[in-house]
């Protein structure tokens, strides 16, 4: 090359030369590889669109949303205890008289925990005047304490213990902190049990998905396990590869496939026949002309 | 660059979103340019199928990583580039096409279903479009690519440096060569 002198200016008419004569050159890249690049591209971006989707719908479901679930329940239960401490006394300091008149058996409970105990009777007095708001709302939290442990767990044990007048304050709390526990524990673990739903199971055999994939002519389920570097000529129990099921199936697109993957056109089965003697006697004469460009025999 | 009025880079983004139809309409768009390029640089149908789907699988894939700093078709060549370098390298053993007589056939094929082309200028085509393709194989290899790079992706000559990773001076003298090279060769089809 060396004794051609390098020109100072490009020589561009060459480019319009090039041009012309590439628009005669009818060479073009196989129809099989066309279908196979858009059919992988089609699968990416399907498998893309599912991940989106998934991905917006975690986002929304706060309830199995770990990050969300932890600071809601500790705030709400922190909130509680503090509203707990602030105004119990005081609504029991108005009531304490007549409850103590009306049970001796408690006397001893409420001189240890008199905040706790003096709403266990509450309901059963129905002849009494409502409670101040502030009791109201005390006991409005009872009912959702099953779910908000900690703080209001010892008032609502208290109350499903009413009947029972021997129950202390600390058997209540005894019998309220394994479903705190377990609740927590079942609240921790709510994301985890979601998350080991969502992976499908995995195909028992890849190259026998393969080959069913040749078989029925599944170009994509061909591409997807190909790209999982699945041996393209492994055998059935009979010997036969890919290429050979596809072409005793007349799959044309998925011989044609194969071939492009680097397929051997000469792979014969247990019995010897080979894949271009397949397509001869199924007379697809497609896959013949298909196997011979690719130096079947 | 935009025959549905949408740049290359704009179909990339859609496609990474999950708009399947963008990618089929930027495959069409480049489909032969690239083909040619890497048939041209590997003289071999088969090795350049089996190239050509990589490219495009490795455009696939990596779609949602593509950042649009440099052009889209920039950044296919260098695919495409590389792709063949590799297959050069490992010297992949393929069944030759041409030796089959596939070439040959699809030009056959090809004037028999153009109307408009008689026996004589069927004649000229089949010989023109052989006679490129056998000057485009005379080059050496780092001018063909160099040049085929160019006309093919419509590069500049800064990006032809870059995906060659060759100098600019370098670039510069291997396409001027090239060109030299094949007027010389394809004088009498001018």
């Amino acid at each position: 090359m060396s004794k051609i002198p390098p020109s100072e200016e490009l020589p561009e008419d060459v480019d319009d030369q090039y041009r012309r004569a590439s628009a005669l050159d009818p060479s073009r890249p196989s129809e099989a590889v066309r279908r196979a690049v858009l059919a992988y591209a089609a699968q990416l971006a399907a498998e893309r669109t599912t991940a989106d989707a998934r991905r917006k719908i975690k986002w929304t479901r706060t309830a199995v949303n770990q990050a969300w679930w932890r600071p809601a329940i500790l705030g709400t239960l922190a909130t509680a205890a503090l509203a707990g401490v602030l105004i119990a006394p005081r609504f029991l300091a108005r009531r304490a008289p007549p409850v103590a008149a009306t049970s001796s058996a408690e006397g001893s409970v409420r001189n240890t925990a008199p905040a706790l105990v003096a709403q266990a009777p509450e309901p059963r007095a129905d002849e009494r005047a409502p409670p101040p708001p502030v009791a109201r709302s005390a006991d409005m939290r009872s009912p959702t304490g099953r779910e908000r442990p900690k703080v209001n767990a010892p008032a609502s044990g208290a109350t499903a213990s009413a009947g029972a007048e021997t129950a202390s304050v600390a058997e209540a709390r005894q019998r309220r902190a394994p479903g705190n526990a377990s609740t927590m524990t079942a609240i921790a673990a709510a994301p985890r049990v979601g998350a080991a739903v969502a992976p499908t199971a995995a195909p028992a055999e890849p190259a026998a998905s393969f080959r069913r994939a040749a078989e029925i002519g599944d170009l994509s389920g061909l591409q997807r396990l190909l790209v999982k570097q699945t041996d393209i000529d492994s055998r059935d129990a009979a010997g036969r590869t890919a290429l050979m099921l596809a072409t005793l199936h007349g799959q044309t697109d998925a011989v044609a496939a194969l071939l492009v993957y680097g397929a051997d056109p000469n792979a014969p089965d247990g019995n010897g026949t080979t894949p271009l003697q397949a397509a001869r006697a199924g007379d697809h004469r497609a896959i013949v002309v298909a196997l011979q460009r690719y130096g079947a025999r | 660059m935009t025959d549905a009025g949408e740049s290359d880079e704009a179909l990339m983004g859609r496609y990474a979103r999950g708009d399947a139809a963008a990618f089929e309409l930027l495959y069409r768009r480049h489909e032969l340019r690239i083909w040619r390029y890497l048939e041209r640089n590997v003289g071999n149908r088969a090795t350049a199928d089996e190239l050509m789907q990589e490219v495009w699988f490795a455009v696939a894939r990596e779609a949602v990583r593509y950042a649009p700093t440099s052009r889209f078709t920039t950044w296919l060549f260098t695919i495409a580039h590389n792709r063949m370098i590799d297959s050069i390298r490992t010297s992949r053993q393929q069944v030759s096409l041409e030796s089959l007589g596939y070439e040959a056939e699809l030009v056959v094929q090809q004037l028999t279903t153009e109307p408009n082309v008689g026996p004589l200028a069927a004649v000229v085509v089949r010989d023109q479009a052989a006679a490129l393709r056998q000057a485009i194989g005379q080059l050496p290899r780092e001018q063909r690519a160099a040049f085929l790079l160019q006309i093919e992706g419509d590069l500049s000559v800064e990006e032809v440096a870059t995906i060659t990773q060759s100098s600019f001076e370098a670039t510069k003298s291997r396409l001027r060569y090239a060109r030299t090279k094949l007027r010389e060769l394809l004088s009498e089809y001018a």
